[in-house]
């Protein structure tokens, strides 16, 4: 049990490994300064060139939206173009980093948390973030315009701040997640050594289900319905995930504020990055949900017992190493920015 | 500045792989013009003179970022501070510049400075860079000028917004406007062949950015 964990993580860290030799460039400030960007972009290789082709297709995308933007300046009814493009772009947009699809999926994937909460983590992360960029917005009008603090070092300090904060929660999600399966991997052990002299070994897979004890060493093989109980919902740690995503603002968002703003159509502009929060939910709590389908299915896939247990721990950790690793590799591209 | 490339490890689940391709989408938008000055004797390219008229959703992003003192307009000094900004933001994209001579790239002097008006709530840009060494017209020479990150789309309304001053008779210019899907299948075996030797490659936006090239008869 123990070797095929070890062997199921360094799989894992390998596949990782080699998957990142497709280069990735982070940038967190923007190409000319002004502005923050989200994309993180891989300009070379395979990658790079799908997202050439990406690109040259989303720019019209992106231009009607500005485009409804000005024309709502014009005729206040072309108001709900905005919105329908801003909620069109919430959903596509979503699918680039710095929506919270990686902690909200990883956090869901560690923690067994129920489906329908994990869409519910989703909606309320994205919504924070909205918030967080028409506060940001607010507080650039009514205080700091007119200061030599520049928008830009704002969003960028809002940026920093959430992703060391990612980088905490991940890394506090890996230790609690090390510590709950090796202390189920030494507590094995301790019953090994009792039941050592039988000759029947529980390395055996037995597939038994929860209700049936092994008959040979005493205890249930199947998964710890303990750690599947929904009820173990922490609303702490979720927030801490939510808060950590949320308060990060979405660059496309400020650029429709700032637009917005000045020229004081201030329910547009707000009414649209709500609209784009409920695209963005959206996306996050799908793909979420199809993370931990997955991981469902390959603990299904295994056939309960050890190799259950082994898959649903590895994918825990997993999850949680994603998570520090993601907030570090963030954290550290913005403060070089 | 060098550019940092930072090892991205992506989770083991599928749906969570994909999501990391980032979809990248620009954040502004400008109209350019690029206007190649040659030396005097016509046989060299002197310098490139880039002018970029960025639109009123990003010129708001400008006015905003940079109006210090809260009147609504950017004035002398907020315009200098925004031209050294940039001075130092794009230098590590060669100021979104890419020239080549018979494929191979030349590397260009950064500009001495960026100017910056702000007239009826519009921003511009302008700015001229010199090749490092002398880049004679001779062969192919390609001249790209686009944002590597897709952070700004720099747009040639039309191919007269492309222009040499003097050019020779022994040369042709031709402005190449690269069809993304074309693109993608006419370099399908190189971009295999990069994948395959060197996944760490060069920037691939030069097969898509909008280019002028000008084919110059060496003299015997």
């Amino acid at each position: 049990m123990n070797k095929t964990l070890v062997r199921i993580i360094f799989t894992l860290l390998a596949v990782t490994c080699l998957v990142s030799q497709n280069a990735v460039s982070a940038h967190a400030q923007s190409s000319i300064g002004i502005g923050t960007n989200d994309a993180i972009v891989p300009s070379s290789g395979w990658l790079g060139a799908l997202m050439q082709w990406v690109n040259a297709h989303q720019q019209t995308f992106y231009r009607s939206l500005t485009g409804a933007l000005k024309a709502m300046r014009e005729d206040g009814a072309k108001l709900w173009l905005l919105i329908g493009l801003s909620f069109a772009y919430g959903v596509f947009h979503a699918a680039g980093p710095g929506h919270g699809k990686a902690v909200i999926s990883s956090y869901m994937l560690a923690n067994e948390v129920a489906l329908r909460r994990g869409v519910m983590l989703s909606f309320v992360s994205a919504f924070l973030q909205a918030v967080t960029a028409i506060v940001l917005m607010a507080a650039v009008f009514l205080i700091l315009r007119g200061t030599s603090i520049r928008m830009t070092d704002a969003a960028w300090f809002l940026e920093i701040a959430s992703y060391a904060a990612i980088t905490a929660f991940g890394a506090w999600l890996l230790w609690q997640k090390l510590a709950q399966h090796v202390t189920s991997l030494t507590a094995g052990k301790a019953a090994h050594s009792l039941s050592a002299a039988s000759t029947f070994t529980c390395e055996q897979t037995d597939g038994s289900k929860a209700s049936e004890i092994c008959a040979a060493c005493g205890h249930s093989h199947a998964p710890d319905p303990a750690m599947l109980s929904g009820e173990r919902f922490d609303w702490r740690s979720a927030w801490t995930a939510i808060v950590a995503v949320g308060i990060r603002p979405c660059s496309g968002a400020l650029i429709v504020l700032t637009f917005a703003f000045l020229n004081g159509l201030w329910a547009g502009g707000i009414l649209s990055v709500l609209a784009m929060a409920l695209g963005t939910g959206i996306t996050v709590a799908v793909l979420a949900t199809l993370a931990v389908s997955a991981k469902n299915w390959a603990v299904a896939y295994a056939g309960g017992g050890r190799a259950g247990n082994a898959i649903q721990a590895s994918i825990e950790i997993g999850g949680a190493l994603m998570v520090l690793l993601l907030g570090l590799l963030l954290l550290t591209a913005s403060l070089s920015a | 500045m060098m550019k940092s490339r930072i090892a991205f490890l992506v989770a083991m689940a599928g749906p969570l792989i994909l999501p990391h391709a980032a979809v990248a989408h620009p954040h502004m938008i400008a109209d350019a013009e690029l206007r190649v000055q040659l030396t005097p004797d016509g046989q060299s390219i002197a310098a490139l003179h880039h002018t970029w008229r960025f639109d009123d959703v990003s010129s708001s992003m400008f006015l905003v970022d940079l109006d210090a003192n809260g009147d609504l307009t950017l004035d002398e000094t907020e315009l200098i501070e925004a031209g050294k900004i940039m001075l130092d933001s794009m230098a590590m994209y060669n100021y979104f510049q890419l020239v080549t001579i018979d494929g191979k790239d030349t590397p260009m002097n950064p500009p001495k400075a960026i100017g910056v008006t702000y007239e009826n709530n519009l921003l511009s840009v302008d700015f001229e860079a010199s090749p490092k060494e002398p880049l004679r017209l001779a062969g192919k020479v390609d001249i790209g000028v686009y944002d590597p990150t897709f952070y700004v789309a720099l747009d040639f309304l039309d191919d007269e917004q492309l222009q040499v001053e003097n050019l020779p008779p022994a040369c042709r210019k031709t402005v190449i406007r690269p069809d993304p899907d074309e693109a993608i299948a006419q370099n399908q075996q190189s971009l295999t062949d990069a994948f395959m030797n060197d996944p760490a490659g060069n920037d691939m936006g030069k097969i898509f950015a909008t280019r002028l090239e000008l084919n110059c008869q060496t003299n015997g």
